[in-house]
């Protein structure tokens, strides 16, 4: 299988994959707790993407790519990534303050 | 095939989570899907109105699934529930040793004596 080393390379190709192609793209999580191993799965049918862990920082990681693809899947592949903010920045604006009090 | 409303997705899923730990796996896929055939899909987009998108979540202990769709106003919520589950039972996975750190910098104090005592020599 197509196991890949880097985490951000993996990342990169799997939303590459989903925005080429959205309706066929699934995202896998197999967790065995007896073993201790995380293995993660992306795939369109046609090419295969694996990740696979024993490590619990990687399981933070996968949390923000869990969050990366159901914002993907629920909103649409156009959807503009805030991977840097972690929240999409129209929801982050703050309330307009202090405007005409000031007399 | 079970399809559950979320909450009660989200706690058979960690009830699939305690009965694995002894041994099984849980297998949770996702993927986009927008609930409709092909040709209502078909009538819609002839139509003119957009397709409603959905996220299809499915789980699976191997003995039972259960499957739950989440729209564009739930998915925060469930993101926040799905990730609060996921932290609470991924205990099994190893945490980063710090005895791996520790290696390389007991060799580079083993490299930097032996290069003093090369200058000795000559």
């Amino acid at each position: 299988m197509v196991y890949i080393v880097s985490w951000d390379e993996f990342v990169d190709r799997s939303v590459q994959l989903f925005r080429a192609d959205p309706e066929s793209t699934r995202y896998v999580v197999k967790y065995r707790h007896c073993d201790g191993k995380l293995v993660l799965k992306v795939t369109d049918n046609k090419e295969c993407l694996k990740f696979k862990t024993d490590q619990a920082q990687e399981a933070k990681k996968m949390e923000k790519l869990n969050n990366i693809f159901f914002t993907l899947m629920a909103r649409g592949p156009d959807v503009d990534l805030s991977e840097v903010t972690g929240k999409e920045p129209m929801e982050t604006q703050p309330a307009k303050k202090g405007r005409g009090r000031k007399q | 095939m079970v399809l559950l409303q979320l909450d009660p997705f989200l706690n058979e899923l960690t009830s699939m989570f305690e009965k694995s730990k002894e041994k099984g796996s849980v297998w949770v896929t996702l993927k986009r899907s927008s609930l409709k055939s092909k040709l209502q899909k078909r009538k819609l987009s002839a139509a003119g109105e957009s397709i409603e998108y959905r996220c299809l979540i499915r789980a699976t202990d191997a003995k039972k699934t259960i499957s739950t769709s989440v729209g564009a106003k739930d998915h925060l919520r469930f993101q926040a529930s799905y990730a609060t589950i996921l932290k609470a039972h991924m205990t099994a996975l190893k945490k980063r040793e710090r005895k791996d750190r520790k290696k390389p910098t007991e060799a580079e104090k083993k490299e930097s004596t032996s290069t003093s005592t090369k200058p000795k020599k000559l």
